[in-house]
């Protein structure tokens, strides 16, 4: 039976999810993903016809507030204090663009 | 007075009645957690100061014959991935090891009004993908009943702490089992409120359709204290629904109408021995007070492990995905780079852990192009399938008992090699999870530390919203099994 997954899928994933393997960890994750993929055969046994897709929680409600600005939550000192490193009140990242 | 004994209740009266002081008690505590957590590790983090400052404020407001709430003073932990502002919160992981919060948790927010005392942070598997806590980043928390074992997870820190004594109670979160397990294995009590009756606002977010945030206690009348303190609407998470749940004394008569159900899918072979006998004789002491049971089916229970490891981890990739190594905490020996591609493949190498990157890839594959449909949404359909097993059980009974896990305690490395085998060992907990039913692990009966037996738990399921069935039945349970 052919493997459900290879590894040129899971270099596609990889980039997905950037995270580059190392040799070993590549391996176990093709062997612990191939178990896992093929336990997840089974649901194929169940008739899901007409089934509507449940995204979860309870039940489904719209819930709206006030369009205004709540200052009671969280203040931008609050929020930029916690941020590794800053310039002039601004998280400093990488460069973005090349 | 024995730190033993003490229950929420026990310790509001003891502060009343001046037997004791908040400080005493918080003190004791501390003393406890430098004793015994050396061997434990239930705690990442202290907050001594803070607690022993908020312990004084309370026995002020006693010596003054003030009001105090049902929790003021009361000695809490805290998993660390709920946010306390101004103290460090990793979720066990690398990449979060440096992030300090900027904001309180909702349920945080609300035990501060109601003048609870936080002893500390507690120790989980990373991100709260586990069921042992191994996959902490940080270190091993060791079940207090046998040290080679471990305490569950993923909230095994929180469960071992109030095991052990280390705290009164304890805030957990459950996404799949992670509050029910490990009480199950250290003989707490664990209660996964129904999706949306506690705020998920200051969460560090796993399964944003299944997480909640629960107590894990002493007693279940200890849980429905904690529980009715955190739970409520909140405007900051939307799906936070108002339940007004209200803490009562459950009546004899009231209780013995509700009718209990027992799913025959939840009882077949494969279930360690042990546990069955224990779960039969909780089953047997319902029964001396004439409650009522029918055997039930429902039938879509063995897929809910295929179902909830294809959605979890789609939900995680998205909610891991904000963890970069920019925004939150830096990683310290993470060389800095110009280009973002590297920066943000370097971080995410060194910040995750073996178990995240598994889920990482394994939500990638499930929602990329050509799988989607698939996987997904064929495993979205299938959760509609298991919910719809509850509705229908539920037009035949009120609560639906059940095994919390199919073992005790396992020995540390035993699942590790295995995550499939890691995984299954989550089904009697998933299908509620998938569902948002309010469920609860209550141990069978008191179990001595150091009494030489590994505790067993069995879990009571109620209708969304009706934690006052399954919280009330316990308080029952409780009573009758002193």
């Amino acid at each position: 039976m052919a493997a459900i997954i290879n590894e040129k899928i899971l270099g596609n994933l990889e980039e997905l999810a950037r995270l580059k393997l190392k040799a070993e960890e590549k391996e176990k994750m093709l062997k612990d993903l191939e178990k896992i993929l093929e336990h997840f055969g089974e649901l194929k046994e169940l008739d899901t016809k007409g089934i509507l897709p449940m995204v979860g929680g309870t039940f489904s409600k719209n819930v709206f507030r006030e369009d205004k600005i709540d200052k009671n939550h969280l203040s931008r000192e609050s929020a930029v204090k916690q941020f590794p490193e800053t310039q002039g009140g601004f998280l400093k990242v990488p460069p973005v663009f090349e | 007075m024995d730190l033993n004994d003490l229950t929420i209740r026990k310790f509001h009266k003891g502060l009343l009645n001046k037997e004791f002081s908040a400080l005493e008690i918080t003190q004791a505590f501390f003393g406890r957690i430098e004793i015994a957590d050396k061997e434990i590790g239930a705690y990442l983090s202290l907050s001594r100061e803070e607690a022993v400052r908020q312990a004084e404020k309370i026995d002020i407001a006693v010596s003054q014959n003030k009001n105090i709430s049902v929790l003021a003073g009361v000695p809490l932990a805290v998993k660390d991935n709920i946010l306390i502002e101004g103290k460090r919160v990793t979720a066990a992981s690398k990449i979060l090891e440096s992030y300090v919060a900027s904001y309180d948790a909702t349920v945080i927010k609300k035990l501060k009004q109601a003048e609870a005392v936080f002893l500390g942070k507690t120790n989980l598997d990373e991100f709260a993908m586990g069921a042992s806590t191994e996959n902490s980043a940080f270190q091993v928390t060791r079940n207090p009943y046998d040290k080679e074992r471990v305490p569950g997870g993923s909230s095994g820190g929180s469960a071992a702490a109030v095991a052990s004594v280390m705290a009164l109670a304890a805030l957990g979160s459950d996404t799949n089992g992670s509050i029910r397990q490990p009480s199950s294995f250290c003989g707490t009590v664990g209660l996964k409120p129904t999706y949306g009756a506690v705020s998920r606002h200051g969460l560090i977010a796993l399964g944003s359709s299944l997480d909640q945030i629960g107590p894990i206690a002493k007693t279940v009348e200890d849980a429905a204290i904690v529980f009715e303190a955190i739970s409520g609407r909140d405007e900051l998470d939307s799906t936070s629904v108002d339940s007004s749940f209200n803490f009562y004394e459950p009546s004899l008569e009231e209780i013995r109408k509700l009718k209990i159900g027992l799913p025959k899918e939840y009882f077949l072979p494969g279930i360690d021995t042990v546990v069955e006998k224990g779960v039969q004789e909780a089953i047997g002491n319902f029964k001396n007070l004439k409650i009522e049971f029918k055997e039930v089916t429902l039938p879509h229970t063995k897929y809910a492990i295929s179902c909830y490891y294809i959605i979890l981890p789609a939900e995680a990739s998205a909610n891991l995905a904000r963890y970069d190594g920019i925004r939150y905490a830096r990683l310290a020996n993470v060389p800095q780079d110009s280009e973002l591609r590297k920066v943000y493949f370097r971080n995410k190498d060194m910040g995750f852990g073996p178990e995240p990157k598994r889920r990482l890839i394994l939500g990638a594959f499930v929602l990329s192009a050509g799988y989607y449909d698939a996987y997904y949404t064929k495993a979205q359909k299938v959760r509609k399938l298991i919910s719809e097993d509850f509705d229908r059980v539920f037009e035949e009974v009120d609560v639906i008992l059940t095994p919390t896990t199919p073992t005790r305690a396992f020995k540390f490395g035993e699942k590790t090699d295995d995550p499939l085998a890691m995984y299954l060992a989550d089904v009697f907990t998933s299908p509620a999870s998938l569902s948002g039913l309010p469920a609860i692990s209550i141990p069978v009966k008191k179990y001595p530390l150091g009494g030489g037996e590994l505790p067993i738990g069995f879990q009571l399921i109620g209708r969304s919203f009706r934690e006052a069935d399954i919280l009330g039945l316990g308080q029952l349970y409780e009573k009758i099994n002193r």
